[in-house]
């Protein structure tokens, strides 16, 4: 028994000395990874039919948006990191991830970034990366980018029939920029911040969208657009 | 060919980069990287256009070998889904870079489209958006429209950049311009839009009158004094467009089926202003004989149907340019003379240039 003591009183002192010597790293490693959820389950495009908050059934067939100028702030000392070229193109059938590389250590306690792209980048569309109007989401007689892609059917609460329902919300007053706080990001360790999308939340807060209801189901500017990009900027993004 | 020939001519390089090589050893001369240098340069502009300078984007500023592979690619319908489309099937220089006919429907697909092709100079001055509704930007934005829209060229950029990458000759000269590792389609549109931006009309004879090197016939001056008392407010002098949209009175509504994206609602559709509904870009009234038919849509066939809209064919609503509520009234004989002024603005040696160096 004293011997366990023993033992346990000296690895205590190494663990104290060693956390007063050894020197937190001035980098650390960084990664977003992203994951969708629509009605508590995994997202699945083609297959999968989903409930909707309205109760109506939808299934996936696309869902792709953009993140951009992400930003980690320490609010106890001010210290932030701002990516360069912060433009990521997420989407359920291909990447889910933003890996920021090595960057300045720091407790970082709040992840802010964009919906969207800003109306600088969004004001032309002969760019790169992830901005290369390769990916289809570039309009192609409205300069500028698609911030949020949500395509699929689903089955029309009145008349019954199968119907499209596609979302292309852009334009410059849709861009929307929103703050997470991060918990448990110490200085110099490897993170990964895991962020969950929840589309649920792009049919609800604050407005309650029915899809059956709708005048018309290609939601791509005017009101609805603007509707559900208020929802995008309310609770859409989570840490978990 | 006799066959000794290749022999000589071997021969002959041989004793050429010889005296090459020996004169290089005793000239003290940077003899390196010299070819991979672009020439930049600003095109020459008349006086009559009447404009300040000649802008251009900073991320795409033009040179000599830029023009060339930019003028390549409009040519080459290997750039279509199909490999039969290219830009230059809408736009030919022939008719100031117009194609003649109203919708067209010589896209991959053979579908009807929805605008009229419009003639393509003098565009590095229309900064206020391009395309009829203003919807593009610049340039390098607008090129993605035509190249990828379905019923256009339908290229699949993807496809369209691994295509050029695979071409010896295109790989060299992107990697020349644009001194970049790998092709992107951004680079492509930029060529495109280097050569596009040199389309410059400005040598018609109303040019050559204002600049005082020919004259103009008494009817070309009577119709010169109507077109400046009847429509230069829109088709300003210089440019003859104010690179503005206005609803000239086509329709009186628009209808608006969502499939079509509020495609009939003209520049409304981008801007959702009340006063831009119906409302399109003034054209130039340059090389205007070449372009018919007229219209955004080309529902005009000739510049006597369009006269006659402007006198009988107004449509009112709330959004009619102010300037047209009164419509435009000519006699017969005014008509003829606005008709030879118009004639005037031919651009003949823009034409020929721009073809013979295509054909």
């Amino acid at each position: 028994m004293k011997n366990i003591l023993y033992i346990a009183l000296f690895s205590s002192l190494l663990i104290f000395s060693s956390c007063k010597d050894e020197e937190v790293p001035a980098t650390m490693a960084m990664n977003i990874t992203i994951e969708h959820v629509l009605d508590g389950q995994a997202l699945e495009l083609n297959g999968k039919s989903f409930t909707l908050p309205s109760g109506e059934d939808f299934t996936p067939k696309k869902f792709k948006y953009y993140i951009s100028n992400v930003v980690l702030t320490n609010s106890k000392t001010g210290e932030t990191y701002t990516e360069m070229d912060s433009y990521h193109l997420i989407s359920e059938d291909g990447n889910k991830n933003i890996n920021l590389g090595m960057i300045p250590s720091s407790n970082y306690d709040q992840l802010t970034f964009s919906i969207g792209v800003d109306e600088v980048a969004n004001g032309k569309i002969d760019q790169t990366g992830d901005l290369d109007p390769n990916s289809d989401m570039a309009w192609n007689w409205n300069t500028g980018y698609k911030f949020l892609v949500l395509e699929g059917e689903f089955t029309n609460a009145s008349s019954g029939d199968r119907q499209g329902l596609i979302m292309h919300i852009g334009t410059n007053d849709n861009f929307k920029t929103l703050s997470q706080p991060l918990s448990g990001v110490k200085a110099g360790m490897t993170t990964s911040i895991n962020l969950t999308s929840n589309l649920d939340e792009l049919f609800l807060d604050p407005n309650t969208l029915e899809i059956s209801e709708l005048e018309s189901t290609t939601i791509m500017f005017g009101e609805v657009a603007a509707q559900v990009a208020e929802n995008y900027s309310n609770g859409f993004f989570t840490v978990k | 060919m006799p066959l000794g020939s290749p022999m000589k001519i071997c021969l002959k390089l041989l004793l050429l980069t010889g005296i090459a090589l020996a004169s290089a050893c005793t000239q003290y001369e940077e003899p390196v990287f010299l070819e991979h240098e672009l020439q930049y340069f600003i095109p020459e502009l008349s006086s009559t256009l009447q404009v300040a300078g000649f802008p251009q984007p900073e991320r795409n500023i033009i040179s000599q070998e830029g023009v060339a592979l930019g003028k390549k690619l409009f040519f080459d319908p290997s750039l279509s889904a199909n490999g039969k489309v290219s830009c230059a099937t809408c736009h030919a220089p022939s008719l100031a870079f117009t194609d003649g006919v109203g919708l067209g429907s010589h896209g991959t697909t053979g579908n009807k489209l929805h605008r009229t092709s419009p003639g393509i100079f003098n565009l590095a001055w229309q900064a206020d958006g391009l395309f009829w509704d203003g919807g593009a930007h610049d340039l390098e934005s607008l090129n993605f429209g035509p190249l990828t829209h379905p019923d256009e060229m339908a290229a699949d950029l993807n496809e369209l950049v691994a295509n050029l990458e695979n071409n010896e000759e295109y790989k060299q000269q992107f990697e020349h311009v644009f001194s970049a590792e790998r092709i992107e389609s951004a680079q492509v549109s930029r060529a495109i839009s280097q050569y596009v931006r040199t389309l410059i009309s400005q040598d018609s004879k109303y040019d050559r009158w204002k600049r005082q090197d020919d004259s103009f016939t008494e009817l070309e001056l009577k119709g010169y004094q109507l077109y400046k008392k009847n429509c230069s407010t829109c088709h300003q002098e210089g440019l003859f467009t104010d690179r503005d949209f206005h609803n000239n009175g086509l329709d009186k509504e628009y209808p608006n089926p969502p499939e079509l994206e509020g495609l009939y609602q003209g520049r409304y559709r981008i801007t959702s202003k009340p006063e831009d509904m119906g409302a399109y870009k003034t054209p130039t009234l340059r090389n205007i004989a070449l372009t018919a038919p007229y219209m955004h849509d080309g529902r005009l066939e000739t510049l006597e149907d369009v006269l006659d809209h402007y006198q009988n064919g107004i449509q009112v609503n709330e959004s009619l340019s102010p300037q047209l509520s009164e419509g435009i009234t000519l006699n017969p004989s005014e008509r003829i003379a606005l008709l030879a002024f118009l004639a005037s603005l031919t651009d003949s040696v823009f034409i020929q240039k721009h073809h013979q160096s295509t054909n």
